[in-house]
């Protein structure tokens, strides 16, 4: 059972990557870094419902993967707000036309 | 590495490469015909290997939802489409989670990110979209390029899972389950063991929520500049 879960949330990581790569929308991009954050609790959970051999039995991949939601709901706060400031200025959410870190 | 795998990764990334939107015609259908195949392979080789029963069938079908939706989320070219398919993947990620009975966690992600987090992605999406789809929609950047590094980052993670010795040999070894993540288990976890982690945690998110609204309140001059914009739209 425990491939099926992992196999689950490796999947989930790399189209998260695969997305983060290849879309031009900076929203669509932020969006694929939650996904990646979705296959990384998949991942956490399975390590707490089936402790490897020789490991004792805790709930601490729970309490990371609640810490990891508590970093993600900052993280999307922090960066929708700097998406919403980038669009004020150029009036596009294109993630190529941020080429020039220095302000024009 | 079994040979349903490969084929899986093969087909998978062949057809996310024709599905991922890059102004080519009639070909989003095959590579959903790909994908479809693919995922036809990863069933079979998961129920090859593991005689799981009913939570074997659940996890399938909530994981091919999931993907499902993982899919559409980044091959939609509407930003809002994208956002409520990501809604439908945490639906799916929820169910596994109760699967694994991480109950406390589950109801924490429905509240944070379908909840929380999606309203405001939605709410962004509203300020800064178009009427019409915009070209940096259209076409994606890289597509092949990305697809491959992508699913060879997924073969190597997925070729180390299927190397430990027999697949029955390594069923069989599995110790015995975890324990249950109720409400109960994991407060008293959270308030006592972890209590200087949860606060630090208070910390972080006032100083997120600060350092939004001091960001978003920032006066800008709108960029009289369009030229650039034209440039890179090509």
């Amino acid at each position: 059972m425990m491939i099926a879960y992992l196999l689950l949330g490796a999947t989930l990581f790399a189209l998260g990557v695969i997305g983060f790569i290849t879309r031009r929308n900076l929203i669509v991009m932020f969006l694929c870094t939650e996904m990646m954050f979705q296959g990384i609790i998949v991942t956490l959970v399975t390590f707490t419902r089936f402790p490897l051999a020789g490991n004792p039995a805790t709930l601490d991949g729970q309490v990371f993967a609640l810490f990891l939601v508590a970093v993600a709901a900052a993280e999307a706060a922090l960066g929708l707000a700097l998406v919403v400031l980038l669009y004020r200025y150029h009036h596009t959410l294109d993630a190529n036309s941020w080429r020039l870190l220095k302000d024009e | 590495m079994p040979a349903l795998l490969v084929t899986f990764l093969v087909l998978g990334a062949l057809g996310l490469f024709l599905a991922l939107p890059g102004g080519r015609r009639c070909s989003n259908l095959l590579g959903w015909l790909l994908l479809a195949a693919g995922g036809a392979c990863v069933v079979a080789l998961l129920v090859w290997l593991i005689s799981g029963g009913a939570e074997l069938g659940w996890s399938i079908g909530l994981g091919l939802v999931g993907l499902y939706a993982a899919l559409r989320v980044i091959t939609h070219q509407k930003p809002v489409y994208s956002a409520l398919y990501f809604v439908l993947l945490i639906v799916a990620v929820t169910g596994l989670l109760v699967l694994m009975e991480a109950h406390f966690l589950a109801v924490a992600l429905v509240m944070v990110y379908a909840g929380a987090i999606l309203v405001t992605y939605v709410f962004v999406i509203m300020l800064a979209q178009r009427p019409d789809p915009a070209v940096y929609d259209i076409r994606a950047r890289e597509p092949l390029w990305g697809a491959f590094t992508g699913f060879l980052l997924l073969a190597l993670v997925s070729g180390r899972l299927f190397t430990g010795g027999e697949p029955a040999a390594a069923e069989a070894l599995e110790p015995a389950l975890g324990p249950s993540g109720t409400v109960e288990a994991v407060g008293t976890l959270l308030l006592t063991q972890y209590i200087v982690a949860i606060q630090l945690v208070g910390v972080l998110l006032l100083a997120a929520m600060v350092g939004a609204i001091a960001i978003a309140r920032r006066q800008v001059r709108p960029e009289a500049d369009q030229s650039d914009i034209a440039e890179v739209a090509r």
